[in-house]
């Protein structure tokens, strides 16, 4: 059953409770009507013991019904919180007080009731006022006592006067009636009659009394007089108005065999005799009352507990519907609560209240919806996520089969120069392991080894992002060339996160450039030498076809020819010279040289040579001296001029431009010779450098290799870039020391 | 013996010979009546006596069974009859009215005039024509118990309870069947 139906049950017991609570206050006034007539009821029905019976039942049923719906509701509350069902500690405070609050002053009530009761009874028969009683009804009765002695003492004398009169003569008898009126008249009596034990004989009646009749006496009195001597009694006389009292004394009959029973009688008045048995019964009630003290109060002691416990009920009853009901929207509140903790964000309580509860039942299903949506949208941020991590996962799994896979070494760095990954290529051309490089800044994995040239080449890019440069390290007892690009890492705000370090190993790419390079030089030397041969040969073969022929005019052909062959074999021999000259440079003859006055005198070869085309120096100041061998650095330069003002037209200008340079791979003198010409294709870059390579009519090609070499013998390097934009650079670094 | 006990035997023996008890039961036939003859002891106590001279109607019901004697069995419950007496004092009068019914009609209606009569007119019961036995073909043994309950009592005042005495019976007694 959920907290809608129940809710609905309860709203139902609404109804009931306001049905029990007319019922109970019907009860109550019926109580309350019967208790008013009960007033006016005699005293022994107020007191009977059905009653008492009826009254200790119903308190006994009522104790029960209250003590099982107490002990059923405390069961039930002892159960939950047993459990620990929510909002069971709340709902037994609840109940507490609420039964608590109805229990105490009612309690209160009845026992300040039940002492009032007792108190009002204690004062009812008080001793003063049985006192007053008493001697009331003993005033009333001595009254009659009184009277019955002076019949009594009338009819003893009588008696004991006729006691010689022989009554069963007539004469006597005729005699009596005069005799007993003069008696009666002398005592005052109104009532005088003479008897043979229960037999009548003479009676006379006093007129003036306010006796109409003659009375009925009894057999019984005339029995117990004649027995006993004497007896009384009260009668009501004829006509119903007042008492008569009468008294009997028996005497001694003449004939001796019955005794002669006179009996006189005196009348009471209605007035006089309804007060006297008024008293006496005012006493006799009071003693009737007494009697029954004890079942009065436990009468009306018992009512006080049938109302109280009525009371007790009702209010404890609902009492306990209250706090049951008060209870529900809570309930169901702590109950959501749990399950909307427990993940249950589904949960809507619906209870239709329409007090504050409603308003906090209300803002408890806006929070759980509110809760609800937001679980929804972190689900699908969380599968989004999840969606993109699997996806940044795969890619970061190809990134990292790419990097393995890839035969360039790969080094990521942080910030502080630390490895922070590096591939398998990377560890392979360094030779060395994950551990010893990863983790590790690079000063502490490569310093004081070959390697620490290549940690300055990429501490020194700092200032060239993204330029490659070469070093050649010797690792292994090999020697290998690397080409080392490094470039800026950055991360998603293009914040610098560190540098990633590209070495390609270009020592096999060298090797076979060199192969290439060797192939085409003897291609060229090949050429250069085949072009003065077929000349000879043709003069050699027109000589013998002429000197065969008998030719008269071989002489002049034979001083031609001679003149051909000569005029190659030199061009043959000239080839040579170069070569041997280009195998056999040696080796540079390292002296202190003013860089400013080596340009200047070389420069000053070459003034006013091309017109239209000027030759000027753009020298940094303070180039001083460097260590290099003059002469070659002589022959650079003047090849280099030589190949600038050949490739500018006029007009147009060459320029040396010279400064020193210091960074991490030391200091360096870095001069550059550029022209204003066509530049260098990008297909003739990589032969640029080779023996007998050459775009020009003429000219051995051997001009740019040797510059090459004498630069390599001075552990510099010469690169050629765009002259922008027009022309080609050619920049020589050679260290200073 | 401790005196301490010694006074509560006492004190039990005491309260047991105030009890009311029935007494003197006798059983004797006449023709095909089954006259009774008991006496109630201590049936007046204070309080009933207080309760008869309020002038409250104050009275014992006795309660008789005719039983068939049967041996090893339970006896047979052949007749039960109830005798009322009703006492009622007029203070006016001072005379006490001693009604007996038997079977709620009234078969005797007496004035005594002090307590002496009153009691003996309560408890005495001499040859009380009970039982009628004239109708019944079985003359076999046949024994009389009574018991008498005394009206109600309250324990602690407020919850009733009725006092009566414990049954008792008479000897058995052998009635021949009447010679028609």
């Amino acid at each position: 059953m959920d907290f809608r139906e129940r809710f609905a049950q309860h709203r139902k017991d609404g109804r009931y409770v306001a049905a029990a609570l007319v019922l109970v206050l019907a009860f109550l006034t019926l109580i309350y009507y019967l208790i008013q007539r009960g007033r006016d009821l005699p005293s022994v029905l107020v007191t009977n013991k059905v009653l008492l019976f009826v009254l200790v039942y119903a308190d006994a049923l009522l104790i029960l019904v209250i003590l099982f719906v107490l002990a059923r509701n405390m069961l039930r509350l002892w159960l939950e919180r047993r459990q620990r069902a929510l909002g069971a500690r709340f709902k037994t405070k609840l109940v507490a007080t609420y039964v608590g609050l109805s229990l105490v002053p009612v309690l209160l009530l009845f026992f300040y009731a039940s002492e009032l009761l007792q108190g009002s009874i204690d004062r009812w028969f008080s001793s003063s006022l049985r006192s007053v009683l008493e001697q009331s009804s003993a005033v009333a009765q001595s009254l009659q006592r009184e009277i019955g002695d002076r019949n009594y003492r009338e009819a003893l004398r009588v008696a004991r006067s006729l006691a010689n009169v022989k009554l069963d003569e007539a004469e006597s008898r005729a005699a009596l009636t005069p005799r007993l009126a003069a008696w009666r008249d002398e005592s005052g009596v109104a009532f005088l009659g003479v008897y043979l034990e229960t037999d009548f004989l003479n009676a006379v009646v006093d007129p003036q009394s306010g006796l109409n009749d003659l009375p009925e006496v009894g057999r019984a009195l005339l029995i117990e007089a004649a027995e006993k001597g004497r007896s009384n009694r009260v009668l009501l006389p004829a006509g119903g108005r007042g008492r008569l009292i009468l008294s009997a004394a028996a005497g001694t009959a003449p004939s001796g065999t019955r005794r002669l029973v006179v009996v006189a009688g005196t009348l009471l008045d209605a007035v006089t005799s309804g007060q006297s048995e008024e008293l006496i019964q005012s006493y006799q009630t009071y003693r009737q009352l007494q009697v029954q003290k004890r079942d009065f109060a436990a009468s009306y002691w018992l009512m006080f507990v049938l109302v109280t416990l009525l009371i007790l009920l009702a209010s404890s009853w609902v009492g306990l519907f209250l706090a049951r009901r008060l209870m529900l929207p809570i309930q169901a509140l702590a109950e959501g609560t749990r399950r909307v903790a427990s993940g249950d964000l589904d949960q809507r309580i619906d209870v239709p209240t329409d007090d504050e509860m409603a308003t906090v039942v209300d803002s408890f299903n806006k929070m759980t919806e509110e809760l609800r949506r937001n679980r929804e949208e972190i689900e699908r941020s969380h599968f989004d996520l999840v969606a993109v991590n699997r996806r940044l996962a795969e890619e970061r799994a190809l990134v990292g089969a790419i990097l393995e896979n890839l035969a360039a070494g790969v080094i990521a760095l942080d910030p502080e120069d630390v490895v922070l990954s590096t591939n398998a290529a990377a560890l392979d051309l360094l030779g060395q392991r994950e551990t010893e490089l990863v983790g590790r800044s690079l000063k502490e994995a490569w310093g004081g080894s070959e390697r620490s040239r290549l940690a300055l080449l990429i501490e020194s890019a700092k200032d060239h992002p993204h330029q490659s440069s070469e070093v050649s390290l010797v690792l292994g007892g090999e020697r290998r060339t690397f080409e080392v690009k490094v470039s800026d890492l950055r991360d998603g705000a293009g914040r610098n996160s560190g540098k990633i370090v590209v070495l390609e190993d270009l020592s096999d790419l060298i090797k076979a450039q060199k192969l290439a390079a060797w192939t085409e030089a003897a291609r060229r030397i090949a050429h250069e030498i085949k072009n003065p041969l077929t000349p000879i040969r043709l003069a050699a073969e027109r000589l013998r076809v002429k000197h065969r022929e008998g030719d008269p005019a071989i002489g002049e052909l034979l001083e031609e020819s001679v003149v051909i062959i000569v005029r190659e074999v030199g061009k043959m021999q000239a080839l040579v010279d170069e070569f041997s000259r280009y195998a056999r440079m040696p080796g540079p003859q390292l002296a202190a040289t003013a860089i400013d006055g080596l340009v200047a005198e070389v420069v000053a070869l070459y003034r006013d040579v091309k017109p239209g085309v000027a030759v000027r120096t753009a020298l940094a100041p303070g180039l001083g001296e460097v260590w290099v061998d003059p002469e070659q650095l002589r022959r650079v330069l003047i090849n280099l001029i030589d190949n600038a003002l050949e490739a500018t037209e006029a007009p147009g200008f060459v320029e040396i431009r010279g400064e020193r340079l210091v960074d991490a791979l030391g200091e360096r003198l870095v001069l550059a010779v550029s022209d204003a010409g066509a530049g260098i294709a990008e297909e003739d870059r990589e032969k640029l450098f080779l023996p007998f390579f050459s775009r020009k009519k003429r000219g051995t090609g051997m001009g740019l290799a040797i510059v090459q070499r004498i630069v390599s013998d001075h552990n510099g390097s010469i690169r050629v870039t765009d002259n922008l934009p027009h022309g080609a650079v050619f920049t020589i670094e050679l260290p200073v020391r | 013996m401790a005196a301490w006990s010694r006074l509560m035997l006492l004190g039990l023996a005491l309260a047991a010979s105030s009890e009311p008890s029935i007494e003197n039961l006798s059983v004797s036939v006449n023709g095909g009546q089954v006259l009774v003859g008991f006496h109630l002891t201590n049936g007046l106590d204070a309080d009933t006596r207080e309760r008869i001279a309020s002038g409250l109607p104050t009275s014992f019901l006795y309660e008789l069974e005719l039983m068939r004697d049967r041996k090893h069995w339970w006896d047979h419950n052949v007749d039960a009859t109830v005798i009322e007496v009703v006492a009622m004092y007029n203070a006016v009068t001072r005379e006490y009215l001693v009604n007996t019914k038997q079977g709620g009609r009234l078969i005797e209606s007496r004035t005594v005039r002090d307590e002496v009569e009153l009691e003996h007119a309560m408890t005495e019961f001499a040859a009380f024509p009970a039982f009628n036995l004239e109708s019944d073909p079985d003359r076999s043994r046949f024994l009389v118990r009574i018991r008498v309950d005394l009206g109600p009592g309250a324990v602690l005042g407020i919850i009733p309870y009725q006092r009566s005495t414990a049954w008792k019976e008479s000897n058995k007694v052998r009635i021949r069947a009447v010679e028609p």
